[in-house]
């Protein structure tokens, strides 16, 4: 049969933004593969150079709108890093917390719209629903809902609000109840686990190779996970287990990502529990000294990083973000060759694309 | 170059699970010094200021020309499986390409800093090394002209193909 090539997006329900993925089908099995990023590029590292340094923070968080807080945190680190700020330890807790909290937001966002994908509309409604209790928290903290500003260069801006401990208590065990619901809806649902189980297989070898990270690397059978293995913030306070599968599938993916969240929930309980009171902020200075800033966090989608060169002003020098999904959707060839084009929903879903960072 | 169709039950098979049990890349004492030391043993002229910056990270520079060598005895013999980052610098009188390349078995980060002239930026491509430089390499020609020597598809990936600028040059105005 003849091959032709086909443009699954730009404008696309599976692409989840604007991106595009061009599939060649011999029939109906896919011989090759190319996705083309883009469409959203702000140019965030060049706005970067043209501002001080805590007016970028607005800006890290609009990086990523289905994780907003892991960015603006990962760049405050990374300032932190170049100017040797000592964040007080207070300050340390409420952002393992936060994080944790925007984990599980991420997480049920990318869970509604792959339920969503896969012809799960009841998932759809339930996951976004439980979701709506973690943006109420965030909320009362932060004041806003998708980008929140809430991390500062040394520390956070504010204090937890009265009762903040109380509630998210309250939410976290209303969550866990409803956590095993989900997977009672989705692992019960036959059509969701003939499209999830055996699909989208990514070897080993490949996944480390293609320089995948995050869950699907996890879902790969290499269980590394930075909050772990190289421990910043105070993570290595925390006890809590590294969720990983050997299958290497879309399944594992599912259930990785679904142990995590699992985990997020323990993190957060020991945050509240182990935190001390005291200072949440300290003064950084305003001008960063000649040299570079490196950090680095296990983002929901991967290993998130961001490299600050600053040259003595109150402006970076260079801010160079390495994004996730960026490097993941470049080894999607790697996993679709082979399937059949009913099956690139199931994929792409699974790798949970975020365009905001990846196109930056 | 990828005309040949898997089937399913081919990658069924093989799971790779002896990839990362390769005993010889386990570095288990201190595993910085030991790094350090292997690096300056292999490539005694090009690797030059060495600094361990903290636990788990260290800093290098390294000669453009042994780019490609190096990273492939980083791999192979050192365990460095995944190339995290790479980062273009345009400074007054020089581009500096950072490597960020991680090993997952010893739990470390190096930082490998090369140099390329202004004149004509380039420096080998190690996307044969790892499949995950590709589309970074892609992008650091894109936004700031590197050229990557031997990179099988270096084309613009953020910009439109017809763009004439890289616009994170420092003489490229905005931001």
């Amino acid at each position: 049969m003849a091959e032709m090539w086909i443009n699954m997006g730009p404008q696309h329900p599976m692409t989840h933004g604007l991106w595009n993925l061009r599939v060649k089908v011999d029939g109906e099995t896919i011989v090759d593969a190319q996705p083309e990023v883009g469409y959203l590029h702000r140019g965030i590292e060049k706005l970067c150079e043209g501002k001080t340094y805590p007016q970028i923070i607005p800006l890290a968080d609009r990086l990523c709108y289905g994780s907003s807080l892991t960015w603006s945190h990962l760049y405050c680190m990374a300032v932190e890093d170049l100017m040797n700020v000592e964040v007080p330890e207070r300050a340390e807790y409420i952002r393992v917390l936060t994080i944790e909290m925007q984990r599980i937001v991420s997480h049920l966002m990318w869970l509604a719209a792959y339920a969503g994908d896969l012809g799960l509309g009841v998932g759809f409604v339930y996951t976004m629903r439980e979701r709506e209790v973690f943006l109420d928290l965030f909320q009362s903290l932060t004041g806003a809902r998708i980008t929140y500003n809430y991390p500062r260069i040394g520390g956070v801006a504010h204090d937890l609000p009265p009762n903040f401990e109380r509630d998210t208590l309250r939410a976290i065990s209303f969550f866990e109840g409803r956590l095993k619901e989900y997977e009672d809806l989705f692992e019960g649902s036959k059509i969701f686990m003939m499209r999830n189980v055996g699909v989208g297989l990514l070897k080993k070898e490949d996944a480390l190779n293609q320089g995948v990270t995050g869950p699907t690397l996890r879902a790969s059978g290499v269980s590394y996970d930075l909050r772990k293995d190289r421990p910043y913030s105070v993570y290595e306070e925390m006890d809590f287990n590294v969720a990983s599968r050997k299958e290497g599938d879309c399944y594992a993916r599912y259930r990785v990502r679904m142990d995590e969240m699992y985990e997020s929930c323990q993190i957060m309980k020991q945050a509240l529990k182990k935190m001390p009171k005291g200072k949440w902020r300290v003064v950084a200075p305003r001008n960063a000294p000649v040299g570079t800033g490196l950090a680095r966090v296990e983002d929901p989608r991967g290993e998130g990083m961001i490299y600050v060169v600053g040259d003595g002003s109150d402006k970076p020098y260079r801010v160079k973000i390495r994004s996730p999904i960026f490097v993941t959707v470049s080894a999607a060839p790697k996993i679709l060759i082979g399937y059949k084009v009913a099956d690139v929903v199931a994929i792409m879903g699974g790798l949970d694309m975020c365009i905001g960072e990846t196109d930056r | 170059m990828r005309d040949k169709v898997v089937t399913m039950a081919e990658r069924r098979k093989s799971d790779g699970n002896e990839f990362m049990e390769r005993a010889s890349s386990r570095i288990d004492s201190v595993p910085e010094e030991k790094l350090i030391r292997s690096l300056m043993n292999a490539f005694p002229e090009g690797v030059t200021g060495f600094t361990k910056v903290r636990d788990g990270l260290v800093r290098a520079k390294l000669d453009r020309r042994d780019i490609l060598k190096a990273c492939r005895f980083l791999r192979d013999e050192l365990g460095f499986e995944h190339l995290s980052m790479i980062s273009a610098v345009e400074y007054d009188d020089r581009f500096e390409i950072v490597y960020h390349i991680t090993s997952y078995q010893n739990k470390l980060l190096l930082e490998l800093i090369t140099r390329t002239s202004k004149e004509d930026p380039s420096v080998d491509s190690v996307s044969s090394i790892w499949g995950g430089a590709n589309w970074q390499e892609r992008e650091s020609y894109d936004l700031m002209g590197i050229r990557f020597i031997g990179h099988p598809n270096l084309e613009r990936i953020l910009l439109p193909k017809d763009y004439t600028y890289h616009p994170l040059r420092k003489d490229f105005k905005g931001g």
